[in-house]
């Protein structure tokens, strides 16, 4: 019987062991490769030109009602507060999705300045533990004036602070780079006004019903984050421009359809 | 007895396990191999109330030296596979050196979930694919060295 046994190590060499293993070795670098060229993106224009026609043809089931409670007052806004479009965006600081969406939102509001009204929400979700805390050290910011610099900070060094136990010795350090008084904003960082605007604008996202972050509106229809990319929300900012200024012609264009009578 | 040396290693239920291993290995290969694709490709999924996001594939921990830990694992489980295969199909001695990366893969993988658990408050179901696989890799390998010792000692007897 201990014949058997050691027989067993002994088996005759093959070329199967071996091809399998080159098998599955091609197979895992072929299948890998086919799975990183479906993931390429398709031409970004495509997926503007469906946004856009969703947003002007298409009315969108997740609209702002009218009686929503109004959010952090003033907001966080940008652009222009009487302009025709508004876009706006209910964020987590410590969303990773959201921190891509910064640099999206950043480029959106360079590119239309005043011609758009954006207002940022924070709407931290439970079940990240710093966001809280973020929302409420960026509007400690924005208590001197600096919140969109704060917010810049937040998002752009995600990584390094939202696992990080010195999460807020990190924030001191954004807070101190751009030029915040951070003995004053430390002290408003505990304060109850900075606290009452992140809870207000949690308030209004709860009562829209915002269910994950970034949450984005254009004139109060709620933007899928697959459309968030600059060439999309460019085709729905520009028809939206375009629909308010043809509303603004019209009546014009009416009356003197009438008068020509 | 004189046919013993006929006889088919994979039916033996030692040969076996090590079939198992290398099938459990090649799930692990494509899980890694779609978690080290989608950290380069993915867009990146909105946060959700009730789901989580990417918050552990983008987190620091998710590569060392911006290579991503999941290549690490697609290696890993190649070495493994590699090993099981020749194992069951007779290199019986290259099984230990199986032990010992289903050790180190099961080690490492019971720190990752330490990781997710404990320091980024979230967890990433493929990266719970993988831990699964690895654990299965060291039990298969233990249940194995158990059933040898077993056998030795009746064999022996």
């Amino acid at each position: 019987m201990a014949k058997v046994i050691k027989s067993k190590a002994k088996e005759p060499k093959s070329n199967t062991p071996m091809l399998i293993i080159g098998a599955v070795l091609v197979g895992a670098v072929l299948g890998g490769w086919w799975y990183w060229s479906s993931q390429q993106p398709t031409p970004a224009t495509a997926n503007a030109n469906t946004a856009a026609n969703r947003v002007t043809s298409t009315p969108r089931p997740n609209t702002i009602p009218a009686n929503a409670p109004p959010g952090a007052n003033p907001p966080n806004l940008a652009g222009s507060a009487t302009a025709a479009v508004t876009l706006e965006e209910f964020a987590d600081f410590q969303c990773g999705s959201c921190a891509t969406a910064n640099p999206i939102m950043n480029e959106i509001k360079s590119l239309y300045g005043s011609r758009i009204k954006f207002v940022f929400r924070n709407y931290p979700l439970t079940m990240h533990d710093k966001a809280y805390d973020a929302a409420v050290a960026a509007e400690a910011a924005g208590m001197q004036g600096k919140f969109w610099d704060m917010q810049n900070q937040l998002f752009s060094n995600q990584k390094a602070w939202a696992t990080a136990p010195t999460y807020k010795q990190l924030w001191k350090g954004y807070a101190e780079k751009i030029g915040l008084d951070t003995a004053k904003w430390e002290t408003d960082t505990i304060g109850i006004a900075a606290k009452g605007r992140v809870d207000a604008d949690l308030a209004r996202g709860k009562a829209i019903g915002v269910s994950s972050t970034p949450t984005l509106y254009v004139n109060g229809s709620a933007i899928q984050f697959t459309e968030m990319t600059v060439p999309a929300l460019k085709t729905m900012i520009d028809a939206e421009l375009l629909k308010a200024t043809s509303q603004s012609t019209s009546p014009a264009a009416a009356n003197t359809g009438n008068s020509s009578k | 007895m004189t046919n013993s040396e006929d006889l088919d290693p994979p039916k033996t239920p030692i040969a076996k396990l090590p079939l198992a291993a290398a099938v459990v290995a090649l799930v692990g290969i494509v899980d890694s191999v779609y978690l080290t694709v989608h950290h380069y490709t993915a867009e990146p999924v909105p946060c959700s109330l009730i789901e989580g996001c990417d918050q552990v594939l983008t987190s620091s921990y998710a590569e060392i030296a911006g290579v991503p830990l999941a290549a690490f694992g697609a290696a890993a489980y190649f070495v493994a596979f590699s090993l099981a295969i020749l194992t069951a199909f007779g290199d019986s001695r290259v099984w230990k050196l199986f032990g010992v990366q289903a050790t180190l893969m099961a080690g490492f993988s019971l720190w990752l979930i330490y990781v997710q658990a404990a320091m980024i408050g979230a967890f990433c179901q493929f990266c719970l694919l993988s831990a699964a696989t690895s654990l299965i890799l060291l039990t298969i390998y233990l249940v194995s060295a158990f059933v040898r010792s077993k056998t030795d000692y009746i064999l022996s007897v």
